[in-house]
């Protein structure tokens, strides 16, 4: 339920919350949601309780194809026969943003969210998790300026502190933005997303991710997180369209976004660096890897970094140091043993205590294939894409005894 | 956690199964938030409950019973545990309830899978 923005949508409905992470509980709890900290791969219910469940943005967090088959089949189990399920999650194929691979970690960076819930510059607002009302939901770049720091899309209608929104949010393109960004806090807020936006992770097959979080896990201090890397690669906008926003449209996305409120000084001046962008894109930062990987912001993607668009000035060359990367692109060309030793500014993206995340980014009719050969217990009734997303909707099946 | 949610917790651990249900629950705080009345939610809630033990014959016309129905809504709905304890009836683990959040992780070694 992450922080229960979906547990009000509906107040017909008498909803329960579970999420695995007790901070994001905390935080639907204070904003009066029934909620409970849980694993959905065991659910702590009896069976047959609930007559309909969401999993919007959750599965694709599973790093196994049988950690995905359990979350459903727990899920399944606690429906009433004739109760249903819907399941959101990221599509590989995306209009502006392209994953190389379906096993992917995403940068999320702690440090754009870094506001304390008692700041708020808009009084009279509900606080939608822990950070400050003026922190706005995600905004994708631009398409038609290509402008990273003008953004489509408005406040999300759906937010849930107010049911009945107005949809007239739902705007387009700069001038919105400029609104929104009239406070200083909006337009680093706006930043702070399309930094977010620029990471499209790198991708990384499941056995070399796993060899790479066993190399990572002993490693606590910069000095070490210097040995090894990340790489990710920009992605020319977000994958999110938010011209028509509708319930779920973004999923799980909403909630990466709604984290990146605010970006350090640091991070915005690195953003303004058509020096660095030069930097990435003519020279191969030291030791990058080159089977396949080559130069990671590569002549594919020029064209897809915002910073082509030329909006940005001046700058300071770090970000070439924020590059990083993990030693695991493609399983047959890769070598996971190698490490790359780091330019030293290069733990700045660690000072600021970015995370990653992963996500198994499902192709087209996979989810629907997931169900139909594993979860016999469902029964499909509708599939599609929503916004960047796969989604379906099963039912459980009578029972045949 | 409301009273209505303790009625479809069961226990996890690994071995339990349906012994693992209901819980035994301990309150040391609770609160009374009221909640609006909605007659016709407790009715349909009612047989949906999972009832250890089931009368013999159950009451005729509950459905209307509206003193019953605000009964059964003030427990369900109204009852807040804040802080107390779940326990697994078959192996007597404990699940905490903090600030009105029960936590149900298991351990790796305790989990079914």
């Amino acid at each position: 339920c992450g922080t229960g923005k979906y547990l009000k949508v509906n107040s017909q409905v008498h909803t329960l919350g579970c999420d695995y992470c007790a901070p994001l509980v905390e935080i639907a709890r204070r904003r009066g949601c029934e909620v409970m900290v849980c694993d959905n791969l065991n659910l702590p219910f009896r069976d047959q309780g609930f007559d309909a469940i969401i999993s919007i943005g959750v599965i694709h967090h599973f790093s196994t194809k049988q950690r995905r088959i359990r979350a459903i089949k727990e899920m399944a189990r606690v429906l009433v026969p004739g109760g249903q399920l819907m399941i959101y999650v990221w599509a590989m194929e995306q209009k502006n943003r392209h994953f190389e691979k379906q096993d992917v970690l995403v940068p999320w960076n702690k440090a754009l969210c870094s506001q304390p819930l008692s700041e708020s510059s808009q009084p009279g607002r509900k606080k939608q998790c822990g950070h400050p009302e003026r922190s706005h939901p995600y905004h994708p770049p631009c398409s038609a300026c290509r402008c990273p720091v003008c953004f489509k899309g408005r406040w999300d209608s759906r937010r849930p502190h107010s049911v009945d929104c107005d949809s007239a949010l739902a705007g387009t393109c700069c001038a919105n933005i400029s609104k929104e960004g009239e406070e200083e806090n909006g337009f680093y807020n706006t930043l702070g997303k399309s930094f977010r936006s620029w990471f499209s992770s790198r991708s990384l097959d499941e056995s070399t991710l796993r060899k790479q979080i066993e190399k990572m896990r002993p490693l606590k201090n910069t000095e070490s997180w210097a040995n090894s890397t990340i790489s990710t690669q920009p992605s020319r906008h977000s994958s999110f369209d938010l011209d028509h926003p509708e319930p779920f449209s973004t999923g799980e996305q909403n909630l990466d976004e709604e984290v990146f409120v605010e970006t350090s000084q640091k991070h915005l001046e690195w953003l303004r660096a058509p020096a660095t962008h030069k930097h990435l894109n003519g020279d191969h930062p030291r030791g990058v890897r080159r089977n396949g990987d080559g130069n990671f912001l590569g002549s594919t993607n020029t064209k897809e970094n915002c910073m082509d668009a030329g909006n940005l000035e001046e700058g300071t060359p770090s970000a070439s140091k924020i590059w990083r990367r993990i030693s695991a692109a493609d399983s047959k060309d890769s070598n996971p043993g190698d490490t790359i030793s780091v330019e030293e500014q290069q733990s700045d993206i660690l000072d600021s205590g970015a995370f990653m995340r992963y996500y198994h980014v499902f192709r087209e009719g996979e989810l629907y294939g997931l169900l139909k050969e594993s979860v016999s217990e469902l029964h499909i009734l509708s599939s599609g894409n929503d916004h960047g997303n796969w989604c379906i909707i099963a039912e459980k099946k009578e029972s045949c005894d | 956690m409301k009273l209505l949610t303790h009625n479809l917790l069961s226990s996890h651990v690994r071995g339990v199964g349906p012994r693992g249900f209901p819980l035994r629950l301990q309150a040391t705080e609770v609160r009374i938030s009221p909640v609006e009345f909605n007659p016709d939610f407790v009715a349909r809630m009612i047989p949906k409950l999972h009832l250890v033990e089931v009368p013999k014959e159950p009451i005729q016309g509950y459905e209307h019973d509206e003193r019953f129905l605000r009964q059964m809504h003030h427990v369900l709905l109204e009852v807040d545990v804040l802080e107390g304890t779940l326990q697994c009836p078959e192996s007597g683990r404990l699940f905490p309830i903090s600030r009105g959040i029960p936590n149900m992780l298991l351990s790796d070694e305790e989990t079914e899978t």
